[in-house]
């Protein structure tokens, strides 16, 4: 991965993760904060139905107060402190005071708790009113329950006793708790009340009704209401009508007792979910599309600033690959002023620096070379000139003392000149051959040939010590975009040097190889062996470690090789031999490249 | 003293003759009635009766072959005699002659029989040279009682049109709305002194009062359980015939103990309660069909609440009793009795529920529209689904013994006989009606002015 990609990953990252995080604790925060607001709201609700319940229960209260200061029933408290009342004159009497006051039910009691007239059930007058006590009346609103022929009902109730002369008179009277009793309660928006009669053991989905009527789906509340009915005491659950939240339902229970603290009652204030969790929702909505819409931002500034950033380090990459490639004399623009305004002034310099130590080096390396070759020179031309010199004074000392043998000394000197002054053209031929090193002329070569054929001109019987020739070819190797003569010129160079490495014998071998895209061939003997400062000087030109030989084979081995796009090592150490490992591209595109070039050239021509 | 005593004799023969008005018939206005119930037809064949109102406003329109007199007797109307054959399947009526219908249109033995055929299937009416002939199969010895009914009055139907054949003639009918009659001149019996009678339907009680209170009604119905309200009030109320109320089992009893079952129900009901609570007295317990001022016996039967031998004959029996008790549920005062009875019935031992559906028995209220007691047993036994009655003759006697036998199969328990009573507006003269609830209006008049 470059530099680049980890810095933009490394920002992007970093601000994905923090917008992420702010994202979080923006939902955890503001979740918890609904949850608080939406419990409060619950309890304030929840308080605004005990208020509103109380408020019907007092009104109930009052409407049964204005029945029993009325002059009807006056009237008939006053009628039945006579000696023989006659009650059946008053069995219709109920259910016209309780419609003037738009109550469901009324009873007139007496003071034997005897049922004079009944708006709710005017069949029942003269039996026995058994579901009140007489002996201690609440003040306030209760819950009753009413034996209607339909079954029992429950009723928010209030009783009144009246009191005229002697005998009592009773007002009993109440609003039937059902779903128009919970239609009429003034509840906020989202808030539904619903009413459980408890008028039997266990749950019934029958008995719990909403202000619409019978609760379609009762069952999820059955163990809340099994819960009040077990604990008599508040209890509030959030219930799941269905696998969406929104549909959720804060249920508050509360329990409502009868006269004689019989739970008569539950009402259950539902408070739906649904407001709160679609604000919420919005916000998770709000936040996610803003931390996406951050995190896609971050990435394309980390982007840009990494793009910024980079761009900097990558012309000094590109500048140092161009050093690298060997043009010291890349320069990189010094943008700013900060560390990497820094790191380009140095580059600068450093570049500068190479240049000059180039120039030093070169300058140098020319002088040594130059000294070398005149070393070199003086060395080769000195063992000619020599026996030159040895024989012309043998023919001045034979002309002057020995006249006779002039003649004999002038045909062996002029035979001896002759060949030293041959040896002096084959050397000076040799060096004129090293400057004038052709250009590859390449095509396609198969490695494995060129080896077989070295092999096969070495193998040849000579009066040398007997070497063991082995040749390891691969069985798959490539073919190479190459020079054949150069290639098996260097290669018999190698070769002749590991004979010279081996004068009393030994074994050379030739192995082929792929590595890669790179064809290889391998040259190793099982001679002397070289010190690793000889392996450095090895491929210097004029440098020889043989008492024969001008030093410029493997010069010309390297050369050759360099030309072709490759490289040659060598590994050696004294007494184990020496072995040379030559990597050849197949440049097979550039061959390619050369024939489309001459096939142009043709077809111009 | 001449002239004093002058003045005196003038000023009072200007009071004798006004009182003289006041109580003399005049013609004139309109008698406006108010009613409950919402007829869709006037016609008698295809309509039926509903209300006592109802069953009047057709004998206002439709006359019939006979009517009943205060006892109960056939009297002659538009046959002047008739005479059953030996075995009474077969009766022969004689026509009044020169009787037309409210078009001018004749009334014929033809129209006459037709008109019957269209009330009874079942019979074969017959014209003859001068009268009609009916054959009924079974026999019908009371026959001319069950014609004195307003369902078999003559009426003249052609193409849809219905004419009438009695005292007043249809001017305008939107049913069940309104109904206005016309006096007819040239009714046989003479011009009514109304001119005309309007008929308001579908009118709630409470809106019936109303309009009586308001004057824009002369004749409302009034509930039994408010007549007594009414009255107190300062109303004038009338009766207009008494109905049974009575629990009518769908099925025989199947053995001796549902017997007893039913005989503990009949004794536990505290009829006296019912009336004077719910009915505000506007009932008689009744221990009998036939009320007792119809047969003279009913006071023999016991009507009285028995708790104590409700309760045993209860006890003597292991079967078990889980009724469910119909009623009318268009009549709140029906569903409030049934639920007294059910109260009743727990006090018993005995279980009753309310059941609209298919009940066991069923809370009915039974118009007594005949004086004649034989025909009302047979009506009341046809509607209880019991078998005709048997009578040996005429006679108190026999008419006991076939009364006796409907009560002893236990089929139906009555209860009270329920007086219905009518809410009359003071300028409504000489209001008369019949035991059984028929009215006279053709001997109304309407004194003072109308608004």
């Amino acid at each position: 991965m470059s530099f680049r990609r980890k810095l933009l990953a490394v920002f992007a990252l970093t601000v994905s993760v923090s917008v992420g995080s702010v994202a979080w604790i923006v939902l955890v925060m503001s979740r918890h904060a609904f949850e608080r607001a939406d419990a409060d709201r619950t309890a304030a609700l929840v308080a605004q139905f005990h208020r509103e319940f109380q408020r019907r229960g007092q009104d109930v209260a009052r409407r049964v107060e204005a029945i029993a200061t009325s002059d009807a029933v006056t009237r008939m408290a006053l009628a039945l402190n006579r000696s023989a009342p006659d009650y059946s004159s008053y069995v219709g009497e109920a259910r016209s005071l309780a419609e003037s006051q738009h109550l469901d039910f009324l009873e007139l009691i007496d003071a034997q708790g005897v049922i004079i007239s009944s708006a709710q059930r005017p069949a029942r007058f003269g039996y026995r009113e058994e579901s009140l006590s007489l002996s201690s009346l609440p003040g306030d609103a209760f819950l009753k329950s009413e034996e209607l022929a339909e079954g029992a009902k429950l009723a928010l109730s209030a009783v009144r006793e009246v009191k005229v002369g002697d005998k009592s008179l009773y007002v009993i009277g109440g609003q039937r708790v059902d779903e128009k009793f919970l239609a009429s309660l003034e509840l906020p928006a989202g808030m539904r009340a619903m009413f459980y009669a408890n008028l039997g053991a266990g749950f019934s989905p029958s008995l719990l009704i909403d202000a619409s009527g019978s609760v379609r789906r009762a069952e999820p509340l059955a163990n809340l209401i099994k819960e009040v009915q077990d604990q008599r005491k508040e209890t509030e659950i959030n219930i799941h009508w269905s696998s969406d939240a929104a549909d959720d339902e804060i249920v508050h229970a509360l329990p409502l007792a009868g006269q004689n603290n019989q739970l008569l009652g539950i009402l259950l204030v539902g408070n739906a979910r649904r407001p709160y969790v679609e604000l919420r929702r919005h916000i998770r909505y709000a936040a996610l599309l803003a931390g996406s819409a951050g995190i896609v931002l971050a990435i394309l500034f980390s982007g840009w600033a990494a793009a910024r950033v980079i761009r900097p380090v990558e012309q000094l990459a590109d500048a140092a690959r161009e050093v690298a490639a060997g043009n010291w004399s890349t320069q990189v623009a010094v943008t700013s002023a900060d560390e990497l305004g820094e790191l380009a002034e140095s580059f600068n310099h450093m570049t500068r620096e190479l240049l000059q130590q180039r120039e030093h080096l070169l300058q140098a390396e020319r002088v040594a070379a130059w000294r070398e070759l005149a070393r070199r020179l003086a060395h080769e031309l000195k063992n000619p000139l020599f026996p030159l010199q040895l024989t012309v004074e043998n023919l001045i000392r034979a002309r002057q003392h020995s006249p006779e043998q002039f003649e004999e000394v002038f045909r062996e000197s002029s035979s001896t000149l002759l060949a030293e002054i041959a040896n002096l053209k084959a050397i000076i031929s040799r060096f004129s051959e090293f400057s004038k090193m052709p250009q590859p002329q390449c095509q396609r070569v198969q490695l494995n040939e060129i080896a077989q054929n070295v092999s096969r001109l070495f193998q040849a019987p000579s009066d040398r010590k007997p070497i063991d020739f082995k040749l390891d070819l691969a069985d798959k190797i490539p073919e190479i975009a190459a020079d054949p003569d150069l290639l098996h010129r260097a290669l018999s160079n190698l070769v002749l040097n590991a004979m010279d490495a081996m004068p009393k014998g030994g074994k050379l071998s030739i192995r082929t190889h792929q590595n890669g895209d790179l064809a290889c061939i391998e040259v190793s003997d099982s001679g002397v062996g070289l010190t690793p400062e000889e392996c450095q000087r090895l491929f210097t030109p004029y440098y020889t470690t043989k008492t024969h030989g001008t030093g410029l084979g493997l010069a010309i081995v390297q050369s050759v090789i360099s030309d072709h796009g490759g490289r040659i090592s060598v590994r050696s150490q004294p007494g184990h031999g020496t072995t040379f490992l030559i990597e050849l591209p197949r440049n097979l595109d550039k061959l390619h490249r050369v024939r489309q070039a001459r096939s142009t050239s043709n077809a111009h021509s | 003293m001449t002239r004093t005593a002058l003045l005196s004799i003038v000023a009072a023969s200007l009071l004798a003759g006004t009182a003289f008005g006041a109580a003399r018939p005049r013609y004139g206005g309109t008698l406006r009635l108010t009613t409950s119930a919402a007829p869709a037809s006037v016609d008698p064949a295809s309509s039926t009766l509903g209300t006592l109102t109802i069953a009047n406003i057709y004998r206002l329109l439709f006359d019939t072959l006979v009517v009943l007199d205060a006892r109960g007797k056939p009297q002659p109307a538009l046959a002047t005699a008739w005479q059953a054959e030996p075995g009474e399947q077969r009766w022969h009526f004689q026509l009044r002659p020169g009787l037309t219908f409210q078009d001018g249109t004749a009334i014929t033995a033809d129209a006459i029989a037709a008109s019957l055929r269209a009330a009874n299937a079942n019979w074969k009416v017959f014209p003859t040279a001068n009268g009609i002939d009916i054959e009924c199969q079974p026999a019908e010895p009371t026959l001319p009682s069950q014609l004195a009914l307003p369902a078999y009055g003559i009426a003249k139907r052609t193409a849809g049109k219905l004419s009438a054949s009695g005292a007043f003639a249809i001017s305008r009918w939107d049913p069940g709305k309104k109904l206005t009659l016309t006096a007819r001149e040239d009714y046989w019996r003479g011009r009514t002194f109304v001119d005309s009678i309007e008929i308001d339907m579908a009118k709630s009680f409470r809106d019936q009062i109303i309009a009586l209170d308001l004057n824009q009604a002369d004749v409302v119905e009034i509930p039994a359980e408010q007549a007594r309200h009414a009255t107190a009030e300062g109303r004038h109320v009338g009766n207009s015939g008494v109905d049974l109320l009575a629990l009518v089992f769908t099925r025989d009893s199947r053995s001796p103990d549902e017997s007893k079952l039913r005989d503990a129900l009949a004794m536990g009901i505290d009829r006296a309660a019912i009336n004077n609570g719910l009915l505000q007295g506007q009932g008689e317990p009744a221990g009998t069909l036939l009320p007792n001022w119809m047969t003279g016996y009913a006071f023999l039967f016991p009507a009285e609440l028995n708790l104590g031998s409700a309760r045993r004959m209860r006890a003597e029996t292991l079967a078990v009793s889980s009724w469910s008790l119909g009623y009318d549920a268009a009549d709140p005062l029906s569903r409030i009795i049934a639920e007294r009875i059910v109260l009743n019935a727990r006090d018993a031992g005995l279980t009753l529920q309310l059941s609209s559906a298919t009940p066991d028995l069923r809370l009915q209220r039974i118009p007594l529209q005949s004086l004649e007691p034989r025909f009302v047993l047979t009506m009341l036994a046809a509607k209880a689904g019991m078998p005709v009655p048997k009578f040996a003759d005429d006679s108190s006697a026999s008419l006991y013994a076939a009364e006796a036998a409907l009560l002893q199969s236990r089929r139906i328990i009555p209860l009270l006989h329920v007086r219905n009573s009518l809410g009359l507006g003071a300028n409504v003269k000489n209001w008369t009606v019949d035991r059984d609830g028929t009215w006279h209006p053709e001997d109304v008049w309407l004194g003072g002015e109308k608004p």
